[in-house]
C-alpha cells in the first residue's frame, strides 16, 4: 500500500513493487490513504511524508493510536537526523531519504516483511559454487580457497546476502562502508573495490557471479542457463 | 517622574520661603523690642506709655502693625497698644516666661488672628516688666498662601512646557536618526550598494552609521557570492538535464529493441547519480555555510583522522600503487575543534584528489607540521606528482564548479564541488587551505588547522 502525491512517483514504485510479486493499493492524500488502510488492511505501507493538507506524521500517529498493526516505512525529502528521529518515533519501523534506489526500496520492504521471522544465521552460505564460511570469514569457489581482506569479505557477504537482488551504490557505502553521511563521495571507491573482487572471485572462473546492472548498482546471482 | 521633582522643589522652595519670613519676622520684632525699650516711659501718674514721636513716619508699618503688651511681675498689665483693641496678647505670665533673652511662641488672639509673639524681660526704674510684642501672621500667611497657589499652578505649566522642550530637543536630536532610518529602509536586495551618508564620524551617530555601512559590505558581498553561486547552481544542473533529455528522446526516437533502451535508461540512470552528487554536495554547502546546530563541535586528533581517510580509500591507493609517505615531526597530540564528520569529508575531498592525479606508480608525500603563528597551528601537506595546477589557477580550484580549463586534468573533473567544500568547512573552523605556487612538480595542497589547546 503506497501514499503518495507525486503521482509518477507513486504509478513507477507500484509497478515496480508490483513485478516483485507483491499486491499493491495507492492512495494520493492522507484521506484516501487512511480509508484504504482500513478497508484493505495492507502488510506495509509506504509513506511520502510531504503530502497535500495533511502532514504524513499525523496520519502514522493515528494509525499507532488505532493500534492498526501495519508496518511502517517512510519516504521523504527530508533527510536531517532530527527529521529522522521524529519519524521513527512517531512509529514508523523504517526510514527512507528520497532520492534511494529502488533496488534498496525492495531489500527495505523485504526486510521489513521479514521482520516477523526470527532472523537466520546461517554459519555457510552458497551460491552456486560459491561458499562463504561466516564464522571463519573464509569463502572459496569450486573449492578453491579465495583471498579476501577483511573489506572485501563483508562486500562479498553482503552481495550473498542479497543473493539475486541488485544491490546500489548508496546501500553498499550504508552498509558495507558504515558510511553515516550521505555526503561522503566513496563511489570510486565501491567501483575500485568491486573491480578487486570481481578479479578474486569471477576472473579465474568461466561462470561470472558479479554483474554490473547499469544505472542501478551490482548483483550478485548465477546465470540464468 | 519629572512631576515629583517639581512638587518636592515647590514644597522646598515653599518650606524654605516661609522658615526665612518668620525668621525676618522675629529678627524684626527683636529690633523692635530694642526700640520700644528706650520708648517707654512712666508719666507723671505713674502710667507706662509709649513715647509715639520717634518714627519719622507715623504711618510706619510697626506702629499700625504691633501689638505689644507690658505686664509688671504681678501680672497687671501696665501697657497695651492700640492694635490690639483692648485683648490681651496672651494671658498671665508663664513661669520663666522671658528668662532667655527672647523668647518666642504662637499665639492665637480672641478675634481669631494668629500672631507671631517674642517676649522679653525689661528692668526698667526697678520695676521688672515684661514686654511681649507680636505681629499678626495674617499677612504673611495669605502672602504664603497665595504662593502655595502660584507653585501649585505653576508645575503643570512648567511640565507642558518641559515636555514641549523635551519633545522638541528629542526630535531634534533624533533627526539624523530618522534620516537613517528612512536611507536604510531605501536599501533593499536590489540596490545594497547604497551607503548611509556618515555626517560626523566621531559621533555616536557616525559610529553607528559606519558599523551599519561595514554590515552592509559584509552583506552585498554575501549577496553577489550566493547570486553567482545560484547562477552557477542553475547552470551545473541545467546540463546533466539536458543529458538526460537527449539521452532519453533518442532513446525513444531510434529505439526498437529492449538493448537500446537498456543502454539509454543505464546512462540516464548514471547521469542522475552525478547530478545526486552535486545537489548533495550543494547541500553540504549550504550546511557547512550555516553551521546547524546538531553538528556538535568536539575535540579530536587530526592525524588519525587523516589515516582513517587513507584507510578508505586504501584500496584505490592500491589499484594504482600510490606509495603513501608520511613525513614530518610528530603531531599525533594535536587536537582541533571541529564538526568531525564535515572535516572528514573535507580531508577525504582534498585526497581523494590527490590521489585521483597522481600517475600510477607515483608518491603521495603527507607531511605534518607544527607552525608558531600567532597561535599554534598544524599544517598538513599533501604533494602528489600529478599534472599540478595550471598557472593562475592557484586560487580558483577553490571556486565552485571551477573544473580547471588545462587538458592534463580534463577526463578527471568532478562537479567542482569537492575543494569548494573543503575550504569552506576549513574555514568555518578557522584554518587555511591553498596550493603551495613553488612546487616544481605535482600539486601541494596544505591545510592549517588552528590547534585546540585545553
Amino acid at each position: 500500500m503506497i501514499i503518495e502525491d507525486d503521482r509518477r512517483m507513486s504509478d513507477a514504485l507500484a509497478s515496480g513493487v508490483e513485478a516483485a510479486g507483491y499486491d499493491v493499493a495507492t492512495a494520493s492524500s492522507a484521506e484516501e490513504g487512511f480509508f484504504l488502510v482500513h478497508t484493505e488492511r495492507p502488510d506495509l505501507l509506504l509513506l511520502d511524508l510531504t503530502l497535500p493538507n495533511r502532514n504524513g506524521l499525523d496520519i502514522l500517529r493515528q494509525i499507532r493510536t488505532e493500534g492498526i498493526d501495519i508496518r511502517v516505512l517512510i519516504l521523504t525529502s527530508h533527510n536531517t537526523v532530527e527529521d529522522r528521529v521524529e519519524g521513527l518515533r512517531s512509529g514508523a519501523d523504517d526510514y527512507l531519504g528520497k532520492p534511494f534506489s529502488f533496488p534498496e526500496l525492495m531489500a527495505r520492504i523485504e526486510a521489513l516483511l521479514r521482520r516477523s521471522l526470527p532472523p537466520s544465521t546461517p554459519t555457510s552460505l552458497t551460491v552456486g559454487d560459491l561458499l562463504l564460511d561466516t564464522k571463519t570469514r573464509s569463502a572459496s569457489r569450486s573449492g578453491e580457497k579465495l583471498d579476501l581482506s577483511g573489506r572485501e569479505f563483508d562486500l562479498l557477504l553482503y552481495f550473498v546476502e542479497n543473493r539475486g537482488r541488485t544491490v546500489s551504490r548508496e546501500m553498499l557505502a550504508k552498509d558495507v562502508w558504515r558510511e553515516t553521511s550521505r555526503y561522503t563521495p566513496i563511489d570510486n571507491v565501491i567501483d575500485v573495490q568491486i573491480a578487486r573482487l570481481r578479479r578474486k572471485i569471477d576472473d579465474p572462473f568461466t561462470v561470472k557471479l558479479l554483474q554490473t546492472v547499469r544505472g542501478l548498482g551490482f548483483s550478485l546471482r548465477e546465470p540464468q542457463a | 517622574m519629572l512631576a515629583v521633582l517639581l512638587l518636592l522643589y515647590a514644597a522646598l522652595v515653599f518650606a524654605f520661603q516661609y522658615v526665612v519670613l518668620t525668621r525676618q519676622i522675629f529678627h524684626d520684632e527683636v529690633q523692635d523690642v530694642e526700640t520700644v525699650e528706650g520708648l517707654l516711659f512712666f508719666d507723671v501718674h505713674g502710667a507706662l506709655q509709649l513715647r509715639q514721636d520717634y518714627y519719622s513716619r507715623p504711618q510706619s508699618h510697626l506702629l499700625i502693625d504691633r501689638m505689644m503688651e507690658v505686664l509688671d511681675s504681678s501680672g497687671t498689665v501696665l501697657y497695651r497698644s492700640p492694635t490690639l483693641n483692648g485683648m490681651p496678647l496672651s494671658g498671665p505670665p508663664r513661669p520663666g516666661e522671658g528668662d532667655s533673652s527672647f523668647d518666642e511662641h504662637l499665639v492665637r488672639l480672641r478675634d481669631g488672628s494668629h500672631v507671631f509673639l517674642i517676649s522679653h524681660i525689661h528692668d526698667m526704674q526697678g520695676r521688672r516688666l515684661l514686654i511681649r510684642l507680636g505681629y499678626d501672621l495674617g499677612p504673611l500667611r495669605s502672602r504664603m498662601y497665595q504662593f502655595f497657589v502660584l507653585l501649585l499652578v505653576a508645575i503643570p505649566i512648567a511640565l507642558g512646557l518641559a515636555a514641549l522642550a523635551g519633545q522638541a530637543i528629542a526630535k531634534r536630536a533624533l533627526r539624523p536618526l530618522n534620516r537613517m532610518a528612512q536611507d536604510t529602509e531605501q536599501i533593499t536586495a536590489s540596490n545594497l550598494h547604497h551607503r548611509l551618508e556618515v555626517l560626523n564620524p566621531n559621533d555616536e551617530l557616525g559610529h553607528i552609521a559606519q558599523v551599519f555601512n561595514h554590515l552592509l559590505n559584509r552583506l552585498e558581498q554575501a549577496f553577489i557570492q550566493l547570486q553567482r553561486f545560484t547562477a552557477d547552481a542553475a547552470h551545473e544542473l541545467r546540463t546533466p538535464i539536458a543529458a538526460l533529455r537527449t539521452v532519453g528522446e533518442v532513446a525513444l526516437e531510434r529505439g526498437q529493441d529492449s538493448e537500446v533502451y537498456r543502454e539509454a535508461i543505464g546512462s540516464i540512470l548514471e547521469e542522475t547519480a552525478r547530478l545526486n552528487e552535486t545537489i548533495d554536495s550543494l547541500l553540504l554547502l549550504a550546511r557547512a555555510e550555516a553551521t546547524q546546530p546538531g553538528n556538535p563541535q568536539t575535540v579530536f586528533a587530526v592525524q588519525p583522522l587523516v589515516d582513517e581517510v587513507l584507510d578508505l580509500l586504501q584500496v584505490v591507493i592500491d589499484e594504482r600503487r600510490i606509495s603513501v609517505i608520511e613525513e614530518g615531526s610528530p603531531t599525533e597530540a594535536l587536537n582541533v575543534r571541529a564538526d568531525k564528520p564535515l572535516l572528514r569529508i573535507a580531508i577525504l575531498n582534498v585526497l581523494h584528489n590527490a590521489v585521483k592525479f597522481s600517475p600510477t606508480g607515483s608518491t603521495l608525500r603527507i607531511s605534518y607540521n607544527q607552525l608558531d603563528k600567532l597561535s599554534p597551528t598544524l599544517c598538513i601537506g599533501f604533494h602528489d606528482q600529478g599534472p599540478g595546477i595550471a598557472t593562475g589557477e592557484h586560487e580558483r580550484v577553490f571556486d565552485r564548479f571551477f573544473t580547471s580549463s588545462s587538458l592534463a586534468t580534463a577526463p578527471m573533473s568532478g562537479a567542482g564541488l569537492g575543494l569548494s567544500v573543503a575550504k569552506l568547512v576549513i574555514q568555518r573552523i578557522g584554518g587555511e587551505i591553498r596550493f603551495d605556487q613553488d612546487v616544481r612538480s605535482g600539486a601541494r595542497c596544505l591545510i592549517e588547522l588552528p590547534v585546540f589547546e585545553r
